[in-house]
C-alpha cells in the first residue's frame, strides 16, 4: 500500500536528510549526554543547569532540523535538483515530513526518555512527570507549527519568526501553567496525579501538532506541480 | 599525515574471521574469575562490613588489602579490553555493524537479564532478611525497612550489570565523537608514545577518583555518573587506540617490574588512608591521586604481563574466556544465594569463602555448558 508514492526515492531523500543531519545529531547527543550527567550529580545547581541544557538542546534540535532540511535547501536551490528526480510534490512532501520527524523525533524521544528516567529514578518528586510532559508537549507543538510554516511559506523572515516565536513562548507557557493550582499542586508530590487542565493542555498540544502536520501534508499533496 | 598502520591482528569476538589475540582473551577470563573472587571476598571485608548485605560476622583486614587492589585494576582492564574489541568490530563491520552487534550482544542481554538478576537478588535478600539468624548491619536495615507497613520503593538501579550499561553509553559516545570527526584526536594522542600515556593517564583519571567515594563504588544509577565516565572512559579509549598495535606498548616492558613494585608501594599508602574507613561521595586529593596512579599503572602492568606470559593458546583459559560473559551475568545472584545461608554456619571464614567461590564458579560453568554453549543463547551471551 503506497498510495501512488515513489517509496524508494522517498526513502533515499529521507536517508539524505538523515546523513546531512548526522553531525548535528551527534552534537545534540553529546550535549544531551552532558545534561543528563549534570542531572546525575544530584546537586541543586547541577539540576538547574542540566534541565536548562536539556531544554536548550531540545529547542536547538527542533530549529536546526527544520533549518537544515528546508530553509537551507531552499536557499541553495536544492528543489530545482529534486524536480529532476522522478518524484511528485506529494513524494517530496512525504519525504520532508518523514525525514524531519525522524531527525527531530530521535533526539526528542531520547531526551524525553532521559528526563522521565531522571524524575522517576532520583529523589525528585514523581509529580514532575506531568510538568515534563507538558514542557515536551509544548516543544513538539512549537516544532510542528514551525515545520508547517516552513513547508508552506517561503519567506525566511516569517520562518525565523515562527521558529523563534513559538519556541520562546515556552517561558510564558511555564508561567501560565504555574498559575493553575490543579497543575501546580501535585508537582511536589510523589504521585503522578493528572488533573483535568493538565490532561486537556497535553491533549490540545498533541491534537494541534497532529493537525498542523496533517494539514500541511494535505495542502502540499494537492499540488499538481512544485511551483 | 598518519603513517599507515600494519594490518590489524583483530582480537576474537564473534564477527567473522579474525586473528585471535590469546593474551586479551585470557586476561578477560582471569579478570572475570577475579570478579567472582572480589564479590565473594566482600562478605569478609572490614571496610564494607556495614554496606554489604552478605557481610559475615567474621572479617579480616587482609581481605581488604587484596580485594581492593584487584578492584582498582580489574574494571579498568575490562574496559580496556572492551575498547580493543570494539575497535576490532568497527574495523571489520563499520558503525552500523557495530550498532547491530551492540544491540544483540549488550542491549538485549542487559534488558533481559536486568529484571531477572534484580528479581533474584531481591528474592534472596528478602529471604535472608527473614531467615538469617546472624544478619549483617545492612541486612538488619533491610529487615526493618521490609517490616514497615508500606515500605517505600527504591529507584531502579542497574546493579552489577552497570558494566553493560556503560558499554552501551561508551558505544553511543564513540558514534557521536567519530561523527564529529574527533577520532583523529585519539590518533594524535597515541602518536605521542607510551611514556606520555604512562604520565598522562593517571592525571586524566585523578578528577574522576576525587569525585567519588574511596574505594570507588559501582556506578549503578541509570543516569550517567560523571566520575565513572571520567575513570573508565579513558581506558575504553585506550583500548580503541591500542587496536592493531599492541606492540606500541613494548617500550613500557622494561618498566614492568619497577612499575609493579611501585603500584604495591602506592597501594600500601592508599590502604593507610582506609584505616579510618571508606569515604562516601568525595575523596581527598591525595588518596584520589594514589587511586589514579594505581589504576593506570596497575592496569598497564597487568596488560603487559598478560601480553608477555599469556600469549600462548590455552584450552582452559579459552573455555573460561568463552564463559566469561555468562559468568558475569549470573555469578552475583548465585553468590548471594550461597553466602546468605553460610552466614549462620560456625565455619571459619576462609572455608566459607572457598566454598562460596568454588560453588559459584562450578554453577556458572555448569549452567554455561548446559544452557548456553550449544544453544541459541550462545549468539547473545556466549
Amino acid at each position: 500500500m503506497n498510495f501512488g508514492l515513489n517509496v524508494p526515492v522517498i526513502r533515499l531523500l529521507i536517508v539524505k536528510d538523515w546523513q546531512l543531519f548526522q553531525k548535528q545529531l551527534a552534537a545534540y547527543v553529546l550535549a544531551g549526554f552532558a545534561a543528563l550527567t549534570l542531572l546525575g550529580l544530584a546537586k541543586p545547581w547541577a539540576f538547574y543547569l542540566g534541565s536548562l541544557a536539556l531544554i536548550v538542546v531540545l529547542v536547538a534540535a527542533a530549529c536546526f532540523a527544520i533549518a537544515t532540511s528546508l530553509l537551507v535547501e531552499r536557499k541553495e536551490q536544492t528543489l530545482a535538483f529534486v524536480m529532476s528526480l522522478p518524484v511528485s510534490p506529494l513524494d517530496f512532501t512525504a519525504a520532508k515530513l518523514l525525514g524531519n520527524l525522524l531527525t527531530f523525533g530521535v533526539p526528542f524521544a531520547v531526551l524525553l526518555l532521559g528526563t522521565l528516567v531522571v524524575i522517576l529514578t532520583t529523589p525528585l518528586p514523581d509529580g514532575l512527570v506531568i510538568l515534563a510532559l507538558l514542557l515536551f508537549g509544548h516543544v513538539l507543538l512549537a516544532y510542528s507549527v514551525s515545520l508547517a510554516v516552513a513547508m508552506q511559506v517561503e519567506s525566511e523572515g516569517w520562518n525565523t519568526f515562527a521558529m523563534i516565536g513559538s519556541m520562546v513562548l515556552i517561558n510564558p507557557f511555564l508561567m501560565a501553567i504555574g498559575q493553575i493550582e490543579a497543575i501546580q499542586g501535585p508537582l511536589r508530590g510523589d504521585a503522578i496525579a493528572w488533573s483535568l487542565p493538565a490532561a486537556l493542555i497535553l491533549a490540545g498540544q498533541l491534537l494541534v501538532s497532529a493537525a498542523a502536520l496533517a494539514g500541511t501534508a494535505w495542502w502540499q499533496g494537492r499540488k499538481a506541480a512544485f511551483y | 599525515m598518519t603513517p599507515p598502520r600494519p594490518a590489524a591482528p583483530a582480537a576474537s569476538f564473534d564477527a567473522g574471521p579474525a586473528v585471535r589475540i590469546h593474551a586479551l582473551d585470557h586476561l578477560r577470563a582471569l579478570a572475570m574469575l577475579a570478579g567472582v573472587l572480589f564479590h565473594a571476598a566482600l562478605a569478609y571485608s572490614p571496610l564494607l562490613g556495614s554496606y554489604w548485605p552478605a557481610a559475615d560476622r567474621e572479617n579480616w583486614w587482609g581481605v581488604d588489602a587484596l580485594a581492593w587492589l584487584l578492584h582498582l585494576v580489574r574494571m579498568p582492564l575490562f574496559f580496556l579490553v572492551a575498547g580493543y574489541f570494539t575497535a576490532s568490530l568497527l574495523e571489520r563491520r563499520g558503525m552500523s555493524g557495530l550498532a547491530r552487534q551492540r544491540a544483540r550482544r549488550i542491549l538485549v542481554p542487559f534488558v533481559v537479564a536486568w529484571p531477572l538478576v534484580d528479581g533474584s537478588l531481591a528474592l534472596a535478600t528478602e529471604w535472608a532478611a527473614a531467615a538469617v539468624a546472624h544478619p549483617s548491619p545492612m541486612l538488619r536495615l533491610i529487615r526493618d525497612w521490609l517490616a514497615q507497613p508500606d515500605p517505600p520503593s527504591l529507584p531502579p538501579r542497574t546493579g552489577h550489570l552497570w558494566f553493560l550499561y556503560y558499554l552501551l553509553l561508551f558505544s553511543v559516545l564513540l558514534w557521536a565523537l567519530r561523527t564529529l570527526g574527533w577520532g583523529a584526536r585519539l590518533e594524535r594522542w597515541m602518536e605521542k608514545g607510551p611514556q606520555h600515556l604512562a604520565w598522562a593517564l593517571p592525571l586524566l583519571l585523578w578528577p574522576g577518583f576525587m569525585a567519588t567515594g574511596s574505594p570507588h563504588p559501582a556506578p549503578e544509577s541509570l543516569l550517567p555518573e560523571a566520575w565513572a565516565l571520567a575513570v573508565f572512559g579513558p581506558f575504553f579509549a585506550l583500548g580503541l587506540g591500542l587496536h592493531g598495535r599492541l606492540e606500541w606498548l613494548a617500550p613500557l616492558q622494561r618498566w614492568l617490574a619497577p612499575g609493579g613494585l611501585l603500584c604495591l608501594g602506592l597501594y600500601a599508602l592508599l590502604a593507610d588512608h582506609w584505616t579510618t574507613g571508606a569515604t562516601v561521595a568525595r575523596t581527598a586529593w591525595a588518596p584520589a591521586l594514589l587511586e589514579a596512579l594505581i589504576a593506570a599503572w596497575g592496569t598497564l602492568v597487568v596488560l603487559l604481563v598478560g601480553l608477555r606470559f599469556l600469549a600462548q593458546p590455552s584450552p582452559v583459559l579459552r573455555y573460561l574466556s568463552a564463559s566469561a560473559y555468562w559468568t558475569y551475568l549470573v555469578h552475583l545472584p548465585l553468590l548471594f544465594a550461597l553466602q546468605y545461608p553460610l552466614m549462620d554456619l560456625a565455619w571459619p571464614w576462609p572455608l566459607k569463602f572457598a566454598a562460596a567461590v568454588a560453588a559459584t564458579t562450578t554453577l556458572c560453568l555448569l549452567s554455561f555448558e548446559l544452557l548456553v554453549r550449544r544453544t541459541p543463547l550462545q549468539r547473545f551471551v556466549g
